[in-house]
């Protein structure tokens, strides 16, 4: 994900307009992840956007995509308190059933080389997958992710050197399982 | 030191490949890196996985906003900040409902909630073409249903998932789409959601830990109670504050934490309170009262009653003989346990002084001694001692206790502070002993002058009431530690406060007298209500309070001969007015009678405080008296409470924005951020 640099300032709705050409998927995206429901994450992503509407430039560009990000997340787990309360679901449901399936896209045809860290992703908590996506997918360095999760520096270097840590030990545990499996054929 | 562990655990490792480092610590690395093999590749695998991350993270498809939806965020923007048209002036509470109908549309509720019916304004609000063009179809059976897509690109027309709702949805005009093509498998959802929860969780999106195993236990407010026939009010004072740091918890992230969460009195103590310490004074502490209105309920009356305790300088503490005992369990793993526990101990142990001992012990599978107790001038045997846990095991805290405490009374400090410190996530099984035999082992040691600090750490899996229970029994306090800045407050801070216990079983018993008062109510304390009789009994044990700290305890009071109407009021068939004793003509609103032992004592003192109301308006009352109602006023509300009056988040805003005072450590501006949050 690239950064906006520009230093010269345009009118308010260019500044907007920039923001939402360079950060309405990404958010999208993210809001998805959290909601898992697209028209929900849409309509956080909107309000997102709706609400830097109101800000004033100078308060948010230096820190524009922390800004998007947090409010975008916040408002995220405003719709998800409302779901929780709505929804309940035991926990002895909820345990038998966690690992069973995978999503569409990483269902067999795509369980190829390029899909096997995105899976083990899959299994990491929620906090730490998170985190490494942000890290990753959106570029946001450190410090920014700290202010998105609301978590210390050290908490989200903890959290990043824990996930990736475990990456590496499912990689390398799928890579010889696999080599197992050639070796048999 | 670092070098003797395995550099996979080290995250500056992580942080270094990453480009996240700077300065000193990029520097060390950088050394590190010269002469360790292991370390360089370390970091080049990180790399290697961070570059393979970022391409296939990369190459997931994103779908972005709705063309109308963008298309009403730059009519916004054209308009400008802060100008809001008549179209967007409810667009808030239109925006928050609507979004809670989408969640419900998830759950599959929509014949049994009433906000079936906000699509239905939220379309008659919308102009067509708006971005709030509801994706709604209106099938002939009157059912109507709605896409959910799930936008993965290439992939998503088989990920489309048609929902078949239950609904008495009768159409808007201009607002209803087309059916949508049958591009999907229709799936009927229970009402229940189960299936779609399923469907989320398989996709990875909703998270496991979120089936939250946290307990509360059931508060039920105080009634009012009309002294005529109740004139005693008896509870033990508590000083806990860790049902504030939960509460914060919760709203910071976006949720309002449930009710049984929120216990008044811990919420008002939680902050600091200027009142006036006990001076040359024989008691260890001072009381100070204040009558004023409830700003909740006008008509009504406030009685906040402020202990003091004295201040102990932390030079003049007595020595500490302090036994961490840490839940190294596997749930500890995660960064908001055990890393925030071992930074939040070295802060601790940096406070410590020559004549203070330490012991760690843990609990996990087994239990064991980490280091023997310790004195606190071997602070880097100590720190590397920390340094070295790890969390893995399950957890078995009966046989962690037994040992700590074994190490407490060996090293046992006569005339000094001989302290337990329990720090664990509350996940917390005691093998073949109940909870009961736990709660007795620890009453037995506080006995023998060894008392319990438990400290909480993490969220999701938190055993509140166990844990306040068990601190309770060991004459000692809990505290929820979430973040570096509390851990600091708790310890460092009050660190008088947490070791140092200046006296104990303090025990409030306020009577009321019903020529003036009609009817009370003590706000809080639920789970700290003593029988009258117990006041007076000194083997009857209540809460300890500890240096240079105050209490806060507030009764809302309905003044009597004013034909106010008390709530809940039975009215009694065989009972008449009683006859007042003379004392009650003399215009007194109520005596706070006071109990409490010194630290070692076994019998206890008695004070005695009259108090009159002279019918102070809310804005004469003191600032911390203006400031403890407004946080009790938002505990209040946080709770659902029956007795809120009128009071609003905003009311409550306004009267802590108006007694903030200095607000030395920023705690009650911190309290005003969380209003907001709690207001939104």
């Amino acid at each position: 994900m690239t950064r906006r640099d520009d230093p010269t300032s345009p009118p308010k709705e260019n500044w907007v307009h920039a923001a939402l050409e360079r950060h309405e998927k990404a958010l999208t995206l993210y809001a998805l992840r959290l909601l898992g429901e697209l028209e929900a994450a849409r309509d956080v992503v909107q309000e997102t956007f709706l609400r830097l509407c109101k800000e004033h430039e100078r308060d948010v560009e230096p820190d524009l995509a922390a800004w998007l990000f947090t409010v975008c997340r916040n408002l995220a787990f405003d719709v998800r308190r409302k779901e929780r309360r709505m929804s309940t679901l035991s926990d002895e449901k909820a345990g038998g059933l966690a690992s069973e399936a995978r999503t569409p896209g990483e269902s067999a045809e795509r369980s190829d080389d390029l899909a096997h860290v995105l899976r083990s992703l899959a299994g990491l908590p929620a906090k730490q997958q998170e985190a490494l996506r942000l890290k990753f997918q959106h570029g946001l360095s450190y410090k920014e992710i700290g202010r998105v999760m609301d978590e210390s520096l050290g908490n989200v270097g903890w959290l990043i050197h824990v996930a990736l840590k475990g990456l590496r030990e499912e990689v390398a545990a799928e890579d010889v399982a696999r080599d197992v499996k050639g070796a048999e054929a | 030191m670092k070098r003797e562990k395995s550099h996979a655990d080290d995250p500056r490792l992580t942080a270094y490949a990453l480009g996240e480092l700077e300065g000193e610590e990029r520097a060390e690395i950088e050394a590190l890196l010269e002469e360790n093999e292991e370390a360089r590749e370390l970091v080049e695998a990180t790399r290697a996985l961070a570059s393979s991350l970022e391409a296939q993270l990369a190459a997931e498809s994103a779908p972005g906003l709705s063309a109308e939806q963008r298309r009403a965020i730059e009519e916004r923007a054209a308009r400008g900040r802060g100008r809001r048209t008549a179209r967007l002036l409810s667009w808030r509470s239109v925006a928050a409902v609507a979004l809670a109908a989408s969640v419900l549309g998830i759950a599959g509720l929509w014949a049994t909630r009433p906000e079936v019916g906000v699509f239905g304004r939220r379309a008659a609000q919308a102009p067509a073409g708006s971005a709030w063009k509801p994706q709604l179809s209106v099938p002939a059976n009157g059912r109507y249903v709605r896409r959910l897509d799930f936008g993965f690109g290439a992939d998503s027309e088989a990920a489309q998932i048609t929902m078949l709702e239950r609904s008495g949805y009768t159409g808007a005009e201009g607002t209803v789409s087309a059916p949508p093509e049958a591009d999907g498998p229709a799936r009927r959802f229970d009402r229940d959601g189960d299936e779609v929860e399923l469907l989320l969780r398989s996709l990875g999106y909703v998270d496991s830990a979120e089936r939250s195993t946290e307990e509360y236990e059931r508060i039920v407010e105080n009634p009012f109670f009309p002294p005529r026939f109740e004139p005693l009010s008896t509870f033990s004072i508590d000083v806990d504050s860790a049902s504030y740091a939960n509460v914060r918890r919760f709203l910071k992230s976006g949720t309002r934490p449930p009710p049984d969460a929120v216990r008044i009195e811990e919420l008002v103590n939680y902050f600091p309170y200027a009142y006036a310490g006990p001076g040359d004074a024989e008691a260890p502490f001072a009381v100070h009262v204040e009558v004023t209105q409830a700003p909740w309920q006008p008509a009504h009356r406030l009685v906040r009653i402020g202990l003091a305790s004295r201040a102990i300088d932390a030079r003049e503490r007595r020595p500490a003989n302090l036994v961490f005992l840490l839940d190294v369990s596997g749930s500890m793993n995660d960064a908001a346990k055990l890393p925030l526990l071992k930074r939040a101990l070295e802060m601790l142990v940096l406070e410590l002084g020559e004549r203070d001992r330490v012991a760690i012990a843990v609990y996990a599978g087994s239990s064991g001694l980490v280091l023997p107790s310790t004195p606190a001038s071997y602070k880097v045997t100590i720190l590397e001692s920390l340094e070295r846990l790890g969390a893995g095991g399950s957890t078995n805290g009966g046989e962690g206790i037994q040992l700590a405490y074994r190490v407490a009374r060996k090293s046992f400090l006569e005339g000094g502070i001989n302290r337990v410190i329990l720090a664990t996530d509350g996940d917390f099984n005691v093998g073949v002993t109940s909870d009961g035999a736990l709660e007795r082992l620890i009453e037995e040691e506080a006995q023998s002058g060894v008392f319990l600090t438990v400290l909480g750490f993490g969220t999701g899996n938190l055993k509140d009431a166990k844990m306040e229970k068990l601190s309770n029994r060991g004459n000692g306090n809990y505290a929820y530690i979430d973040s570096l800045l509390e851990a600091r407050k708790v310890l460092v801070e009050e660190l008088g406060a947490t070791l140092e216990t200046i006296a104990k079983d303090v025990k409030i018993q306020v009577e009321f007298n019903p020529l003036e008062v009609a009817g009370y109510r003590l706000i809080g304390y639920e789970n700290r209500i003593l029988q009258h009789q117990d006041f007076d009994d000194d083997t009857k044990d209540a809460g300890e309070i500890g240096a240079g700290h105050t209490v806060t305890a507030l009764y809302e009071v309905v003044p009597a001969g004013r034909g106010l109407a008390v709530p809940g009021e039975p009215e009694l068939r065989y009972q008449g007015e009683r006859e007042a004793s003379a004392a009650a003509f003399a215009g007194e609103l109520l005596t706070v009678n006071l109990r409490y032992k010194e630290p070692t004592g076994t019998e206890s003192r008695l004070l005695a405080l009259p108090v009159r109301d002279d019918g102070k308006a809310f804005h004469d009352a003191s600032e911390d008296t203006r400031f403890a109602a407004s946080v009790a006023a938002f505990g209040m509300l946080l709770r659902g409470s029956a007795h809120c009056g009128a009071a609003t988040f905003a009311d409550v805003r306004t009267w802590a924005l108006e007694s903030r005072g200095d607000d030395e450590g920023g705690y009650r501006a911190e309290f005003l951020e969380l209003v907001e949050l709690a207001a939104d």
